[in-house]
């Protein structure tokens, strides 16, 4: 019990004594403290650190140094660095400072347990300073009696410490303020400096660790000096055009320091500065005069200065001024050449006077004028011409002749030496030879070889070809001993025409030309091809030439490359004077893409893709297959034609067969039933009007309707129909042609067809009569030999015997074969539809029959025959609805034949194929 | 002068001379403009006459060309160990009058008084080379000016800095004359002429 309330007053002594004022007026009153207080200590050195523990915490808290734990930022450090000295002080040593840290503090643990601090200390580690070195001075001129010296030095290594710099600076008997650099620790400005004393310069470094002293610098000021430049420059043109005189202010008093300069000038535009030699500016001036300077020229100028003796430094260029030099005669006459137009008349020339402006360095000066000079050299007493001329160009009509002409260029200070020009009758002299190109750079080196007479000098024209605009001559002169110049200013990708004409001391030799590029490039385009001819197996195909601003250099070759969609390309390399070329063996009936190069030494550009299809069919194939086909189908028509004609009976004979004349037969002889009244001679008393009906005659055989689907049928649909009404008002025709067909007759009524389809080939013939006036009608039959099958109209009739209207209306006629053949056995065919006929125009309707003959012998010509029926039929109709009527020849006759015709017949039974013809 | 100089004091004293000689020259130019500063920031007349400064010696003298060397040495020392202490005088009394406000006059004082006193260090040395004992400052320096009136003061500090440009011109005549090869010594390079 007692042992714990120790502890616990020990404790909240140690507390009271920590947090509590001391008697000395302090804060704290510790238990202990270290010795040394906060130390500096140099990197790497060893370092022992002491606690000492005051003896009033031992009485009342029994707290002895064995008890002390030494921390170094709150890491302990280990017992081993630690020594009980005695009971209250305990001490700490490190080896190497580099491992310590701040703070250093000295605990105990009171209670065994409980750790109190008892002191700490702050522990600085760094390095002394090095001797500075490398100290170096300057003496800036900031004004003509200002100077500022500064001076640069080396500090050295880092120190970790706050480490002081002092620039001194001393007499002999004085010593100056120190300097002490701002913001930085190598360098420092004095602003008051004196000349003419040795003054000795050191820097000194200290810190907490130390101090250093860098080698003193003896040395007098002036001697470091960097002065001002020279200040208001003038340049004064002298008397001499070759020189300028140079004045100046010089900032330092010659009583200070005498200086030395050095001048530098250029032309003004150039990059290159030359300078007077230093010897002649080596002593104290304030002006000087540049002499062998140009003439009229203006030069720029820049000056610096520096101590006489070399000691000391230069300054910096003064600022740059600049001058002219006044003017002197042009030093050379000016290049002359001339342009000869002899186009407008032939006895005379127009002439181009061309001179070429002095450059600045022969011109000196400003030229005022020229002066042209013409002189005819072929008549001795002819007048001298003189022209003032101010520009480069002069324009003369001259008559055929030799002339000289001279060119003098004038300024403020004289006149030029004449340059001369002959210009000869002609230019018969020899010419250059081999003249050649050679690009180099951004220039154009044109050469030649001379001719074998000497040569005053050569003129080289040249111009850019090009075709948007004219050839704008520019020339140039080259003296008579070289055998080639650079041409400048040429522009690459641009095709230049270059022409050299060598010039004789009697006349000028005649030009030669040649075409160059200073640069080459692919064409900027490229050709545009198309076709001209596109055949099976071959194309022609055809482009123009680039324009020579497109093509950017010579055109070496043009490269046609074809191909199909899915065949190889083909390439072909054309000549470059081409604008054609044939591709050949190509395939037929196929499309092609067609692309054109142009090539040029530096490449290659294409133009647009062009595409055509080869045709199917070559030239004339189609004309060879065509016309023998035509040929051997005329052919057969007229084979066909002659066949027919020559079998004509034997044809007549199946298709048309003669009918024979009941009236004329032999029944007509021999019937008991002629009555001798009946025997009228008036056609009108025998054949009363509408006493009759028609007969048709029939052929129908069962194969027929075979023959014709019901689709070659269609388009006579219409006209059935019509046939159809018609026929219940008309019925059936005396005549028939060729192109009828029996069986049309019977398809002109479906109950006709199914009357035919069971009476298949019946052969017989029926007469009608109709009662006289009112009168019964005597029904007379009178059998017939025809084999023709029964009339649809006659079955119709039957039928419809008992209308009174049909009756009425119907017109009833009887037509023989017979008496048709006799007419139109010679007639063509086509004639037949002028057989339709109407015999009374009051009372019949006109009407159409057809007859299709389905066994056509004929079945090469059935197409021609059917659309010429086609024809027909469509005539026919057209005719028939307009109303307008056809009479045919025939129609005379055929009353004729009914006048013959006995008014009854008695029915004869005559076996098939017994028929006899009459 | 010493009968025979070895060649390193020949040069010592060659160059002692000529770094004087333009010594002389720039604190002449500096006085002369120190001169205008300050008859126009103390309110004088350009013109005006001033009396002799007491105290300070007199540059021009009879019989200049017949002074020795050792003579002329003592008589410019003398006179600029006065001249380094009237112009002290005169810093001090610059700044009690106008303080701070004419800083620039103060430093041009104070330029010149180094000069003086550089000079007088060059003249201590040729002295010395000449292997002469240097005067006492205190036996030779000039005695204690009597207190005078402000205006008093602007016309005696007008009156040293007139002095002093003479003195200048004087000095560096007189270390050219000294500069002057002697027939013991043997040939030396020639200095610069001017001023």
């Amino acid at each position: 019990m007692f042992s714990r309330w120790n502890w616990v007053a020990c404790g909240f002594y140690l507390m009271l004594n920590i947090c509590s004022p001391d008697a000395s007026g302090g804060l704290v009153q510790s238990c202990g403290h270290i010795i040394p207080e906060s130390p500096v200590l140099p990197l790497g050195s060893n370092f022992t650190a002491l606690c000492i523990l005051n003896e009033s915490c031992l009485d009342f808290g029994n707290i002895y140094a064995n008890q002390i734990i030494w921390k170094v930022k709150n890491r302990v450090v280990p017992k081993e660095q630690y020594r009980e000295i005695n009971r209250t002080v305990s001490s700490v040593t490190f080896n190497d400072t580099s491992s310590l840290a701040t703070p250093l503090t000295c605990n105990i643990l009171a209670d065994g347990q409980i750790e109190q601090n008892i002191y700490g200390i702050t522990v600085t580690v760094g390095l002394a300073p090095e001797k500075p070195k490398n100290l170096s001075c300057i003496v800036h001129q900031m004004s003509k009696s200002t100077y500022h010296m500064t001076c640069t030095w080396d500090p050295g290594r880092h120190t970790f410490l706050d480490t002081k710099f002092r620039l001194r600076y001393s007499w002999p008997e004085d010593i100056f303020p120190d300097c002490i650099p701002k913001g930085v620790n190598n360098s420092c400005t004095f602003h008051d400096v004196h000349f003419f004393v040795n003054t000795e310069i050191w820097v000194e470094a200290a810190n907490a660790l130390g101090k250093a002293e860098s080698d003193p610098l003896i040395l007098d000021p002036v001697d470091i000096v960097k002065p001002l430049s020279p200040q208001n420059i003038s340049v004064i043109p002298e008397v001499l055009p070759t020189a300028l005189k140079l004045s100046w202010e010089n900032l330092i008093s010659h009583s200070v320091i005498r200086l030395k300069f050095n001048i530098r000038y250029k032309i003004l535009g150039d990059t290159n500065w030359m300078e007077i030699p230093a010897e002649d500016t080596a002593s104290h001036r304030t002006s000087f005069s540049v002499q062998g300077l140009r003439p009229y020229t203006e030069y720029v100028f820049s000056i610096r200065c520096m101590k006489e003796d070399g000691v000391g430094y230069w300054s910096d260029w003064s600022e740059e001024k600049t001058g002219i030099t006044t003017e002197e005669k042009p030093s050379k006459g000016p290049p002359i050449w001339r342009i000869i137009d002899a186009s407008h008349s032939p006895a005379s020339w127009t002439v181009h006077l061309l001179w070429k402006a002095l450059r600045p360095f022969e011109a000196n000066g400003v030229i005022l004028q020229y002066e042209v000079t013409v002189r005819d050299k072929s008549s001795l007493s002819g007048p001298l011409k003189k022209y003032n001329v101010t520009s480069t160009n002069h324009t003369l009509q001259l008559p055929n002749g030799t002339y000289e002409v001279t060119v003098i260029a004038r300024n403020s200070a004289g006149a030029s030496p004449p340059s001369v020009l002959l210009i000869p009758a002609n230019n018969s002299k020899g010419p250059v030879t081999n003249l050649r190109t050679l690009p180099k750079h951004d220039k154009l080196w044109v050469g030649w070889t001379a001719p074998n007479s000497y040569v005053l000098k050569y003129v080289i024209e040249w111009c850019l070809v090009s075709s948007s605009s004219d050839c704008i001559i520019e020339w140039q002169i080259a003296p008579g001993n070289v055998q080639g110049i650079d041409l400048k200013g040429i522009k690459p990708f641009k095709c230049y025409l270059i022409t050299v004409y060598p010039l004789y001391a009697d006349g000028q030799g005649s030009g030669q030309s040649v075409k160059a590029y200073l640069k080459q490039d692919r064409p900027s385009k490229g050709p545009i091809v198309q076709t001209k001819k596109v055949g099976k197996a071959e194309a022609v195909l055809t482009w123009n030439h680039l324009t020579v601003d497109e093509q950017n250099g010579f055109i070496r070759n043009y490269t046609i490359v074809y191909k199909t969609i899915d065949g190889n390309e083909t390439v072909v390399t054309v000549d470059p004077s081409k604008t054609e070329y044939t591709l050949s063996s190509l395939t037929s009936d196929t499309l092609y893409t067609v692309r054109m190069m142009a090539s040029t030494d530096n490449g290659s550009r294409s133009g647009p893709d062009f595409t055509f299809t080869t045709q199917k069919f070559g030239k004339g194939e189609i004309e060879a297959i065509v016309v023998p086909v035509c040929l051997a189908f005329l052919l057969i028509v007229l084979l066909g034609v002659l066949f027919c004609f020559n079998k004509r009976d034997l044809i007549k004979k199946h298709i048309w067969p003669i009918v024979p004349d009941p009236s004329k037969s032999n029944i007509a002889q021999w019937s008991p039933q002629v009555p001798a009244k009946h025997n009228f001679n008036s056609k009108d008393q025998m054949y009363p009007e509408g006493s009759f009906t028609d007969v048709s005659v029939v052929e129908i055989e069962a194969d027929d309707k075979k023959s014709f689907s019901e689709q070659d049928l269609k388009p006579f649909d219409l006209l059935k129909k019509e046939k159809s009404t018609s026929e219940g008002h008309s019925s059936g025709i005396g005549g028939s042609s060729c192109m009828s067909s029996p069986r049309q007759s019977v398809s002109d009524s479906d109950e006709g067809e199914t009357t035919q389809n069971t009476s298949s080939t019946v052969q017989y013939s029926t007469v009608v009569l109709n009662g006289y006036r009112d009168q019964t009608p005597v029904q007379v039959f009178s059998r017939s030999e025809s084999t023709q099958p029964l009339l649809d109209s006659e079955e119709r009739s039957e039928d419809h015997a008992g209308g009174a209207d049909s009756t009425a209306q119907r017109q009833q006629y009887f037509r023989q074969h017979g008496a048709q053949d006799e007419t139109n056995t010679d007639r063509p065919c086509f004639e037949r539809p002028k057989q339709i006929t109407h015999a009374d125009e009051g009372d019949l309707v006109g009407f159409v029959q057809l007859q299709f003959s389905g066994q056509s012998s004929q079945p090469l010509g059935l197409g021609m025959e059917k659309n010429i029926q086609e024809a027909a039929l469509s005539n026919v109709f057209q005719t028939s609805t307009e109303g307008q009527t056809l009479r045919p020849e025939t129609v005379e006759e055929n009353p004729l034949s009914v006048d013959e015709m006995p008014k009854s017949y008695l029915p004869q039974t005559v076996r098939q194929g017994g028929y006899m013809p009459q | 002068m010493a009968a025979a100089d070895s060649p390193s004091t020949a040069l010592r004293r060659r160059d002692l001379c000529s770094r004087g000689i333009r010594l002389a020259g720039k604190m002449r130019a500096d006085v002369v403009d120190l001169l205008d500063a300050y008859v126009e920031r103390q309110g004088l007349d350009a013109s005006a006459s001033v009396a002799a400064v007491e105290g300070v010696p007199l540059a021009a003298v009879e019989r200049w060309d017949e002074q020795t060397g050792t003579q002329r040495l003592l008589e410019n020392l003398a006179a600029y160990r006065a001249f380094r202490a009237l112009l002290a005088q005169m810093l001090e009394e610059q700044r009690e009058q106008l303080g701070e406000a004419d800083a620039g006059l103060g430093r041009a004082l104070a330029a010149v008084l180094l000069q003086v006193s550089a000079f007088t260090y060059h003249l201590e040395e040729l002295l010395r080379l000449e292997s002469r004992g240097i005067p006492g400052e205190e036996e030779d320096g000039p005695p204690p000016p009597p207190r005078l009136s402000i205006f008093e003061q602007k016309l005696r500090g007008l009156g040293v800095l007139r002095e002093l440009a003479q003195w200048a011109v004087r000095s560096a005549r007189d270390l050219r004359q000294l500069a002057k090869p002697s027939p013991a010594t043997g040939a030396a390079p020639g200095l610069p002429e001017s001023p």
